[in-house]
């Protein structure tokens, strides 16, 4: 143990395409801890908020994340709609509700493929992305924006579906059901993924309830939470889906647990797009917000996303408070660098799935 | 003496190698994007990176050696054309003697080495453990892959690569009666180029660019072209040890036999670095020492069975 | 069969990409399509535009200024490189005289060249 030396991760290395700064002790090929640092790109939105109007904040607040955007606007908007006491139209639900379960795909595959692209099978890391461009496609079709979507409004969605979309969006999804089955069969099937990920770091379910960890990773640990079912925003309380979990809590088992997760999402879209109500979209909602508080949750791709709101009763919110999932998850690191060799710490780091934009704001 | 100088600069010298390098990169660079479903370089992609990269700045960090810095890819961009130089070009070896072959195996291992020691005398952090990994690397597969070799040359009763030519010209093909020899020279030659899936003295995401993280300008641009001619004078000797094909009569059908021969050899390479998944080393070495080396030692067994 | 098939689900899988053709293009050679909804260059409605100021309020980015002189003199300045393509002045918009086209807008290295003039309307007694 005498030549410990640290490497640095970060904030730019090949490893991780988010501005994070690791410090990393290794001696010889055998990891002996790590610590790292935050705020690279602390942008202030929580602030910045509080200067803008309700209205300006919902194109402010997609930036807060530039995967999980539209989550995050939905979520807000549900708080300042809560607020004003207004309840947006059934089919606004239904919209925001698909694109939110899109952006699950597209995050899932996304994730999966750096997985890959980490331990050397950047062929699946290619294919993954251009499995996930299909759901992009289709976001960017009916809302207008690939990424920053601008789909949502205060008191509803800012887009109608006519009938050649709905019809575009089915057979798009269908598509992607065949091209998405093939890619999971192959994830879960490839014996090279399995013997990278399989026993790397394993959590177990105590240590994610100690460190408050959310999303799939807790549900890789055994740890049965999901927003959508157990605190469900409207349209999901009408919606069936399956909650996946593991029991491992490995790299492996997140990998499945995306994988299935995929899965259910693709479902969740048809049924979605099957019980989808007709009508408006849109109701009218006062600039001004009466005084109060509102907290949301919901559940981003990542897991938890919560929001806090204070009004003032004046065009402008008195305090946005975010959390996003990436937070609690960032603790665990120091915790999970301990016992595994360098060639893990790709594995650990990506099957966090980080987002540091999201936890820095 | 204008004749030597021929064979030495053009070919199958030093220019005929550089082509075939290039040309290696660009087909292995194409295959695997077709793999990947995208479009891939144009074919000048290689030349024009090489290029990019002599119009690059020079430096080094604080505390690194200059001088041997800049002339360990010469020295390994020498061994292996030197290497190259003694390896028949479908069937035409002008400086054939008896014994290349271990001249041959001798040079190839120079660029491992150098690759070492230019971790060493970069400073870099991730260049030290990039060296200290391709040298454990170095290990798990230098072993099996050096009595891979030595079949076809105990088969042929000679330790050159025209005389295993000639003994397989009569007996055929020496895939057909050491095909363990011949995968297992596969996985050291992937190895020894250090490609998806053995990779781990550079893996991008572990310790960034391994021994070459701190290069660039002419330098990294000679690693580079180091690699690829490796690449293409290993295929070259592959091809002439296992599946030499007996010289037809028209020297052109020879010569297509030979190029389709290293095609395929390329194809097969860029398959198996986009199936298989990076390895970790104490994986690697475990697969070196437990499988590959008995495994070896088995086909050789096999053929010393057989020439008795 | 089945398990020799899942196996190798890698292998089969890039032999079939290898007979497909590539899914990405060669960008600036071949033109990109976008769908018709795209939200791109800001497009405006002279006839409609009346100088209210609804879109220079909602929109977050200061991508928009009113440059007002009276009731009826007045300019609308639009500057694409603040601007974040949000869509929000055209929600805004009560006379639907804002809206995007699906046209990519280009870069430059001069964002001062972009600035346009939506609308300008002069008082009709001193032009």
């Amino acid at each position: 143990m005498q030549n410990r030396i640290s490497i640095p991760i970060g904030p730019q290395h090949p490893l991780l395409k988010e501005p994070l700064s690791m410090m990393i002790d290794i001696s010889g090929e055998k990891v002996l801890g790590g610590s790292m640092r935050l705020g690279y790109v602390h942008r202030g939105i929580e602030r910045l908020a509080e200067q803008r109007n309700y209205i300006q904040n919902v194109l402010l607040i997609e930036r807060v994340c530039g995967i999980c955007s539209h989550v995050h606007t939905t979520t807000y908007c549900y708080a300042v709609e809560a607020l004003l006491g207004i309840e947006i139209p059934p089919r606004a639900q239904y919209i925001r509700a698909l694109m939110c379960e899109l952006e699950r795909i597209h995050s899932h595959l996304l994730w999966l493929g750096i997985l890959a692209k980490h331990v050397g099978l950047e062929t699946i890391f290619m294919h993954a992305w251009h499995d996930r461009e299909s759901s992009l496609d289709i976001m960017e079709a009916i809302s207008g924006g690939r990424v920053s979507h601008a789909a949502n409004q205060i008191g509803g969605v800012s887009f109608n579906l006519d009938k050649a979309q709905a019809e575009m969006i089915r057979s798009t999804i269908s598509n992607l059901r065949t091209q998405v089955e093939g890619l999971l069969n192959v994830i879960e099937t490839e014996p090279a993924l399995h013997a990278r990920t399989q026993g790397v770091a394993p959590v177990s379910a105590e240590m994610i309830r100690q460190y408050c960890v959310v999303g799939p990773i807790a549900r890789a640990s055994g740890v049965d939470i999901d927003l959508r079912r157990d605190d469900p925003l409207p349209p999901y309380d009408q919606l069936e889906f399956k909650v996946i979990t593991h029991a491992d809590g490995d790299a492996w088992a997140r990998t499945l647990v995306r994988a299935q997760e995929t899965r259910e999402s693709l479902n969740l879209c048809d049924t979605i797009m099957r019980d989808m109500p007709d009508g408006e979209v849109l109701v009218r909602a006062p600039r001004k917000v009466p005084p109060g508080e509102a907290i949301i949750r919901s559940e981003a791709p990542r897991g938890e996303v919560f929001y806090y709101l204070r009004s003032d009763g004046s065009e402008n919110p008195a305090r946005v408070k975010i959390r996003t999932p990436t937070l609690s998850a960032l603790s665990m690191i120091p915790a999970q660098l301990a016992a595994i060799q360098v060639a893990d710490i790709p594995v650990v780091l990506a099957g966090i799935d980080l987002c540091v934009a999201c936890a820095d704001r | 003496m204008i004749e030597e100088l021929f064979f030495l600069l053009v070919f199958p010298g030093m220019t005929f190698q550089v082509v075939c390098g290039l040309g290696f990169e660009w087909l292995d660079r194409k295959l695997l994007a077709m793999f990947q479903r995208r479009v891939g370089p144009p074919w000048y992609q290689p030349l024009a990176d090489m290029i990019k990269l002599f119009s690059k700045e020079d430096l080094l960090p604080k505390g690194a050696n200059e001088m041997v810095a800049a002339f360990l890819p010469l020295l390994s961009l020498s061994a292996v054309l030197t290497a190259g130089l003694y390896i028949p070009i479908a069937g035409f070896s002008p400086v054939s003697f008896e014994g290349d072959l271990i001249v041959i195996l001798f040079l190839m291992s120079v660029p491992t080495l150098a690759y070492y020691v230019a971790g060493i005398v970069s400073v870099g952090i991730y260049s030290i453990l990039g060296g200290g990994r391709s040298l454990l690397q170095f290990f798990s597969y230098e072993v099996p892959l050096l009595i891979a070799l030595s079949g076809p040359a105990i088969l042929a009763r000679s330790w050159s690569v025209s005389g295993v030519m000639s003994a397989q010209a009569g007996l055929g093909p020496f895939i057909l009666f050491q095909p363990l020899g011949f995968v297992l020279a596969m996985v050291g030659l992937i190895g020894k180029l250090k490609r998806d899936p053995l990779d781990i003295p550079k893996a991008k995401s572990e310790v960034v660019g391994g021994s070459l993280t701190e290069f660039t300008g002419a330098k990294l641009a000679f690693w580079h072209l180091v690699m690829n001619v490796q690449a293409i004078v290993g295929i070259f000797l592959l091809v002439n040890l296992f599946l030499a094909w007996p010289q037809m009569l028209h020297p052109l059908l020879t010569a297509g036999i030979f190029l389709a021969q290293c095609l395929i050899m390329i194809l097969i390479l860029s398959t198996t670095s986009s199936v298989f998944a990076r390895l970790r080393i104490d994986q690697l070495a475990g697969l070196g020492w437990r499988i590959l080396v008995p495994l070896a030692l088995l086909q050789v067994a096999v053929v010393i069975l057989m020439g008795v | 069969m089945e398990r020799l098939k899942k196996r190798f689900s890698l292998l089969s899988a890039i032999i079939d990409a290898l007979i497909e053709p590539p899914e990405t293009v060669g960008y600036p050679f071949t033109k990109l399509e976008l769908p018709e909804t795209y939200r791109g260059a800001i497009v405006i409605d002279p006839e409609k535009c009346t100088g209210c100021g609804l879109c220079v309020r909602d929109c977050p980015a200061q991508g928009l200024e009113l440059v007002k002189k009276s009731r009826h003199e007045f300019k609308l300045i639009h500057y694409p490189a603040r601007c974040a393509y949000c869509g929000q002045c055209s929600i805004s918009c009560r006379r639907k005289a804002i809206s995007h086209s699906n046209q990519l807008v280009g870069s430059t290295s001069n964002p001062e060249a972009l600035v346009v003039v939506l609308k300008e309307k002069e008082d009709e007694e001193q032009g």
